[in-house]
C-alpha cells in the first residue's frame, strides 16, 4: 500500500548544519547496554533502525573522559582510540542505510559516581548529587572550566574521526551544562554564576569551542531540559529557557528539547501509567517561537497522525523517539508503506529503562523481543528464517508467550494451532490492561491479534481457536500436532505462599469469602468489603495498582508489605508518581512487615526486623537469635493476597508423565514457555515465545542455544599498540 | 438417515477493493475466501446429531464451486464426515440462487438424502434464497432461521425452534424429508484438530458436473437463471471534515455544523 499523503510531511528532508536529515524520524540518544564495549550490539541495534527508516540515530549518552564515569550504569565512552575503533562499527553500519549518526557527549558532574575510574568529578559548585547520593564534586575554578571544555573538544574530534555526523553537547537530565544554567546547582558568584548570562556562559562557550573544532563537518546538537519542573528553584521554560535559546541559537544546528531532571527522569521518559503521547509539548512548543534552528522533541510518539499534526502545527520540526523506536525499529518504513496497522506500538511500560537503572544489562522490550538480540542472536525484527521442516504445532495458551510463539512460527511458514479458552488473544494481559493507567499495555495483545489474523489468511491450515474448551492431556496427545508448546501462564498464590518464608501463611485461603486473589478482584467474582488489606510480597505493580483501583472505587485500603512497595517501579521510573498517588489517595502503607497468621477478618503482622539482632549458635532446632515478640492484629473486611505466583503447568507435567505415549501419537516434543515455565516479566514471557519459535529445529529447543558474546579477548590490548600482559609498576 | 449440508465458499472483501471491468462484481484480486459462517453452524448441527445418534446418521457436505471451493469442504471434513461432493462446470458461472438450489436438489435426490441443512444466508450476497429454494425444487417441507433441532432417526417428524422478532421463538414440527436453514448461535461450532485436518485430506471429494446430475447447459448459469446482476454500485459516502483553527474558530465551525444539521441557518 502507498503512504497516506497526510503523512508526507514526515518524509520531507530537513537540513541540520552541514548535514541533511532525510526525514523527520529521529532516534534520540538512549541506552541499550552496549556502549563502546559491545560494538557489535551497538552497530546492529542502531543500524536496524536505520534500515527501518529512521533518518537519524544516536548512541546512548557517551562519556567524554574518565572523569565522567557512570559505572555501575553503562554508558558509551569516547576516551581513546580504542573507543573510536569500536564505535566506527556503528557509524559504518548506520551509514549503509543512508541515515545520520550522532553521539551524545556527556559529562555528569556529581551524578557520575566514577566507580571504575576513581576520578573526582567537577561541577559548577560543590554539591552532593540528589541522584547518586554518595558523590560530591569539586567546584570548578577557571582552569577547571577550561580543562573540562577541552575534554568536550577532544571528544568531539574523536567523534568526527569515528564517522559521526551529529555531535551533541548534552545538557538535559541535569548533566553538566545544565548544572551551570540551573540555580538549583549553580551557587557561584563569579562570571559563571548569578545572572542568566553568567549561568549560560559555560554551555555557550562549550558549544562555541566544539563548533569551532568540528562544526564544518558535523552538525552541532544540544539536548536541553527546557524546564526542570521545580519552578523557580531550577530552569523554567518561560523564564530562563527561552532567553538561553536566543543566546545559544547561533552555535546550535539542532535543538533537542525535553523536560525534567535525572533523579526523576520518568517526567521525560513518561510511563504510560501517567503520561500520554505528546505529554511534553506544553513546554517544548515554546522553543520554535524563539529559535531559527530546527527543533526536535520526544514524547512517546507512536501515532503518525499525531506526529504529522505536531509538525504541521509548528510545535516541532522533527519527531524524536526513544521507546517507540525500540518497540518498532521499522516504524518509519511502516508509515511510509501505509502499513500503520503493522506498527508494534510502545506500551510505555519502561521495562527498557529498568535495565539501565539496574546498571546496564542488555536492554529488553516487552513489545519487541528482538530488541537487544540483533547482534548476539541474529534476530531481525521483521524477517524470519524459513521453516526448517513440515512439523505442525499446537500452542496452548494465547497470552504473551503463546501468541508471540504462534506468530513467529507462522511467520516462518509453519502450520500452527493456537488454542485458548478465553475469547480473546492476550491471556493475562486482558485483565492487567484493565488496571488503572495500564490500558496501553493492551497494545501488546493488539499487535499480536492483528498479525495472527493476517497470517491466518496466508495459511489456511493454521487456526486460532479462541473460546475453546480447555484442552486435557488426552486432547493434546490426540491433537495430531508434531510439537506441542505449553504456554498456559501462571496464577496468584491462593494460600499466601511468598518469597520471604517460602511457605503459605497460616489461615490464608482465597477459597473463603473474605480472602481474594488479584484475579478475583479483577474479574469481580467476589464481593469486596469496605476495609481492604492488601498483603504484598510482589516487587512490581500488582499491589499498588489494586490499591489504586479499590481506593478509587471507595474502599479504604491498607497495604502491608514485606518487600517494599512497587520496588521494581523504581527502575521503570513509575515509583515517584506512584508514591505521590498513594499519598494523595490516602492509601496507608505498612512497611517491613510480614504475616504470621490470618483469620476471616483479621491478620497478624510482625516486623520483619523484630527482635534478635544478636546472632549466636544455640543448637539444632533453635533459631540462632532471639525470637520476635512483636505481633499486631489488623482488621479487615477483605484481604487481597498479592504474595506470589505459581505456574499453571499441569498440562505440561501431565504430558511429560505420559512421554511413552508421544511416539504412538506422532508427537516429537512438548515444550514449556512463559509464565507456565516460571512466572516472569511480560517482556521475558514474550521473549520465550519468540526464542523457541526461532530455535524450534534444535535438538533441544526447550533450552536456548548459546548466543554470541562480546567480551574482552585475552591477548588483544584494547588500545591499539598497547600491551596486555600483567605488568607491575615497580 | 442421511443429512446433506450444502456449504458455500464466500468472498470476503479487502479493506480497499475495486469492481470488475464489467461492473457486475468485485474484482477477484480484492477478494479472500472462507467458509460461510452460517454453513459452519449448519455443519456443526449435523455433526452434533451424528454424535448423538451414531452411525445411523450419515452427514455429507457439498458445495457448488470451482476447485478452490474444496477448501470449505476440507474445513468441514476436518471436523467430521467421511466424504464430500463438489459440483462444478464453467457453465455454472454466474448462476443465480435458484439455479444453485436446482443443483443441490439434484444432489439430494441422487444421494437419497432425508434432510438438507443449509445456512440461513450467505454473508457475501445475502440472498437468503438457496435453502428455501431447495425445498421448493424438491417439494419438501421447510423451516427457516432454525435455532434448535431435535431429531429421532426414523421418526416421520422433527422438532425445531425458529427465531422470531423480539426474542420470541416458535417451536414447530416439520414433516420429513425437510430442508432446514440454520441460524447463527444455534450451537458453538467446534475447531478442527490438526489430526482432523490431516485426515480430511485423505477423504474423498466426489466431483460432478451438472450433466452428471441430468441438467442441461440451458438449466444452469446465466441461461438457467431467472435473475441476473446488472451492476454493482458503491453509494456515495458521507463526508467528513477536519475542523482546524484556534479553539474559538473550531467552536464556531462546530456550532455552524450543528445548526445546519438541525435545519437552522
Ligand atoms: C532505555 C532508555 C535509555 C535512555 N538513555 C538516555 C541517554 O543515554 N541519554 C539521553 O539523553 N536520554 C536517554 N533516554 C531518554 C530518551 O532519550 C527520551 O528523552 C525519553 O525516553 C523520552 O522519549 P520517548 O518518549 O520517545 O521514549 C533514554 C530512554 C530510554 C527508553
Amino acid at each position: 500500500m502507498a503512504r497516506d499523503p497526510k503523512h508526507d510531511i514526515l518524509f520531507e528532508p530537513i537540513p541540520i548544519g552541514p548535514k541533511i536529515l532525510k526525514n523527520r524520524f529521529y532516534q534520540v540518544p538512549h541506552c541499550i547496554g552496549a556502549g563502546s564495549d559491545k560494538p557489535g550490539f551497538q552497530a546492529a541495534h542502531r543500524s536496524i533502525k536505520a534500515e527501518g527508516g529512521w533518518g537519524g540515530v544516536n548512541t546512548e549518552y557517551l562519556s567524554i573522559h574518565p572523569e565522567s564515569d557512570d559505572t555501575h550504569r553503562l554508558s558509551a565512552r569516547l576516551w581513546d582510540e580504542g573507543d573510536v575503533r569500536n564505535l566506527r562499527a556503528m557509524t559504518d553500519a548506520v551509514h549503509a542505510h543512508d541515515a545520520l549518526c550522532g553521539v551524545e557527549m556527556w559529562y555528569g558532574g556529581s551524578h557520575a559516581p566514577n566507580m571504575e575510574s576513581r576520578c573526582t568529578p567537577r561541577g559548577p559548585s560543590q554539591y552532593a548529587s540528589e541522584f547518586e547520593t554518595m558523590t560530591y564534586c569539586k567546584e570548578m575554578d577557571l582552569d577547571d572550566i577550561n580543562m573540562v571544555q577541552g575534554y568536550y573538544v577532544d571528544a568531539a574530534k574523536r567523534a568526527r574521526d569515528a564517522g559521526f555526523d551529529i555531535v551533541y553537547v548534552y545538557g538535559a537530565h541535569s548533566y553538566l551544562p545544565l548544572q551551570f544554567l540551573s540555580p538549583y546547582y549553580n551557587k557561584r558568584t563569579d562570571g559563571y554564576g548569578g545572572s542568566l548570562a553568567n549561568r549560560a556562559r559555560f554551555w555557550i562557550e562549550t558549544l562555541e569551542k566544539v563548533k569551532r573544532a568540528v562544526g564544518d563537518e558535523c552538525a552541532i546538537a544540544t539536548r536541553f531540559a527546557v524546564d526542570t519542573l521545580i519552578a523557580d528553584a531550577g530552569v523554567e521554560v518561560e523564564r530562563d529557557a527561552l532567553d538561553f535559546v536566543r543566546m545559544a541559537d547561533d552555535y546550535v544546528d539542532v535543538w533537542d528539547v525535553n523536560v525534567g531532571d535525572i533523579a526523576e527522569w520518568g517526567e521525560d521518559a513518561g510511563p504510560s501509567r501517567f503520561y500520554r503521547q505528546g505529554h511534553q509539548l506544553p513546554w517544548q512548543r515554546f522553543i520554535k517561537q524563539v529559535s531559527k534552528k530546527p527543533v526536535l522533541g520526544v514524547g512517546r510518539f507512536t501515532d503518525p497522525e499525531k506526529m504529522a499534526e505536531v509538525i504541521r502545527s509548528g510545535q516541532l520540526d522533527i519527531i524524536g523517539a526513544a521507546r517507540p523506536s525500540i518497540a518498532d525499529p521499522f516504524l518509519p518504513e511502516k508509515i511510509n508503506q501505509g502499513r500503520a496497522d503493522d506498527i508494534r506500538t510502545c506500551i510505555g511500560c519502561n521495562v527498557c529503562i529498568s535495565r539501565w537503572e539496574i546498571g546496564g544489562p542488555p536492554m529488553i522490550c516487552t513489545q519487541n523481543p528482538t530488541a537487544g538480540e540483533e547482534y548476539r542472536r541474529g534476530w531481525h525484527p521483521e524477517k524470519f528464517p524459513k521453516a526448517g521442516s513440515d512439523d505442525s504445532f499446537l500452542v496452548v495458551g494465547a497470552g504473551p508467550a503463546g501468541s508471540e510463539c504462534a506468530r513467529v512460527l507462522m511467520e516462518r511458514g509453519y502450520t500452527v494451532h493456537l488454542v485458548d479458552d478465553q475469547d480473546k488473544i492476550g491471556g493475562s494481559t486482558n485483565s492487567i490492561a484493565t488496571l488503572p493507567g495500564l490500558g496501553e499495555w493492551g497494545y501488546h495483545r493488539d499487535y499480536r491479534e492483528v498479525q495472527l489474523n493476517k497470517l491466518l489468511k496466508k495459511n489456511k491450515e493454521s487456526q486460532v481457536a479462541l473460546g475453546a474448551k480447555k484442552l486435557s492431556v488426552d486432547d493434546c496427545l490426540e491433537y495430531g500436532a508434531d510439537k506441542v508448546i505449553i504456554a498456559t501462564g501462571a496464577h496468584w498464590n491462593t494460600d499466601g505462599t511468598n518469597a520471604l518464608t517460602h511457605d503459605p501463611v497460616e489461615g490464608i485461603d482465597t477459597n473463603t469469602p473474605t480472602h481474594l486473589t488479584p484475579e478475583q478482584v479483577l474479574d469481580g467474582s467476589k464481593p469486596i468489603g469496605n476495609k481492604v488489606l492488601i498483603l504484598n510480597c510482589d516487587p512490581y505493580y500488582m499491589a499498588p495498582s489494586l490499591a489504586q483501583k479499590l481506593q478509587e472505587a471507595g474502599h479504604k485500603v491498607t497495604i502491608a508489605t514485606g518487600v517494599g512497595l512497587g520496588h521494581y517501579m523504581h527502575f521503570t521510573l513509575e515509583a515517584p508518581n506512584m508514591h505521590r498517588m498513594m499519598h494523595e489517595l490516602g492509601i496507608e502503607v505498612v512497611g517491613d512487615v510480614w504475616a504470621s497468621k490470618a483469620e476471616a477478618n483479621r491478620i497478624q503482622l510482625y516486623p520483619i526486623f523484630g527482635d534478635g539482632y544478636r546472632r549466636e549458635y544455640r543448637g539444632p532446632g533453635k533459631l540462632p537469635r532471639r525470637e520476635n515478640t512483636h505481633f499486631d492484629w489488623h482488621e479487615f473486611d477483605s484481604l487481597v493476597v498479592v504474595t506470589g505466583r505459581s505456574s499453571d503447568n499441569e498440562l505440561f507435567t501431565g504430558l511429560k508423565a505420559r512421554k511413552d505415549e508421544w511416539a504412538a501419537n506422532d508427537i516429537k516434543g512438548v515444550y514449556l514457555i512463559g509464565d507456565a515455565w516460571a512466572p516472569k516479566l511480560m517482556a521475558d514471557a514474550t521473549f520465550d515465545g519468540q526464542r523457541i519459535a526461532r530455535e524450534i529445529e534444535l535438538e533441544d529447543p526447550q533450552h536456548p542455544k548459546p548466543y554470541r558474546r562480546e567480551v574482552a579477548v585475552w591477548g588483544s590490548p584494547y588500545l591499539p599498540g598497547d600491551k596486555f600482559e600483567i605488568e607491575y609498576d615497580i | 438417515m442421511k443429512i446433506l449440508v450444502p456449504v458455500k465458499q464466500v468472498a470476503v472483501l479487502d479493506e480497499d477493493f475495486e469492481l470488475r471491468d464489467d461492473g457486475k462484481d468485485v474484482d477477484v484480486d480484492f477478494l479472500d475466501y472462507e467458509l460461510n459462517e452460517w454453513d459452519d453452524f449448519a455443519w456443526e448441527a449435523a455433526l452434533q446429531l451424528q454424535e448423538q445418534h451414531g452411525d445411523v446418521i450419515e452427514i455429507v457436505p457439498m458445495t457448488v464451486g470451482p476447485e478452490e471451493a474444496s477448501d470449505s469442504l476440507l474445513k468441514c471434513l476436518g471436523k467430521g464426515g467421511e466424504r464430500a461432493i463438489r459440483v462444478w462446470h464453467e457453465s455454472l458461472q454466474d448462476s443465480d440462487p435458484a439455479v444453485i438450489a436446482r443443483v443441490i436438489a439434484k444432489v439430494a435426490q441422487r444421494e437419497q438424502a432425508d434432510m438438507v441443512f443449509a445456512g440461513t444466508l450467505a454473508s457475501d450476497h445475502g440472498y437468503s434464497q438457496t435453502g428455501v429454494s431447495v425445498a421448493a425444487e424438491l417439494n419438501w417441507a421447510k423451516a427457516a432461521v432454525v435455532s434448535k433441532v431435535n431429531i429421532s432417526p426414523n421418526a416421520s417428524c422433527i422438532q425445531v425452534n425458529r427465531e422470531l422478532e423480539g426474542g420470541l421463538e416458535e417451536s414447530i414440527e416439520v414433516q420429513c424429508p425437510a430442508v432446514l436453514t440454520i441460524q447463527l448461535g444455534i450451537n458453538e461450532p467446534r475447531y478442527a484438530s490438526l489430526r482432523g485436518i490431516k485426515q480430511a485430506k485423505a477423504k474423498p471429494i466426489e466431483v460432478l458436473s451438472h450433466t452428471d446430475l441430468g441438467l442441461q447447459d440451458s438449466d444452469v448459469g446465466i441461461a438457467g437463471s431467472r435473475s441476473r446482476v446488472r451492476r454493482m454500485v458503491m453509494p456515495a459516502k458521507g463526508q467528513a471534515e477536519l475542523i482546524e483553527g484556534s479553539v474559538v474558530e473550531q467552536a464556531a465551525r462546530l456550532a455552524d455544523i450543528v445548526k445546519q444539521l438541525r435545519g437552522g441557518v
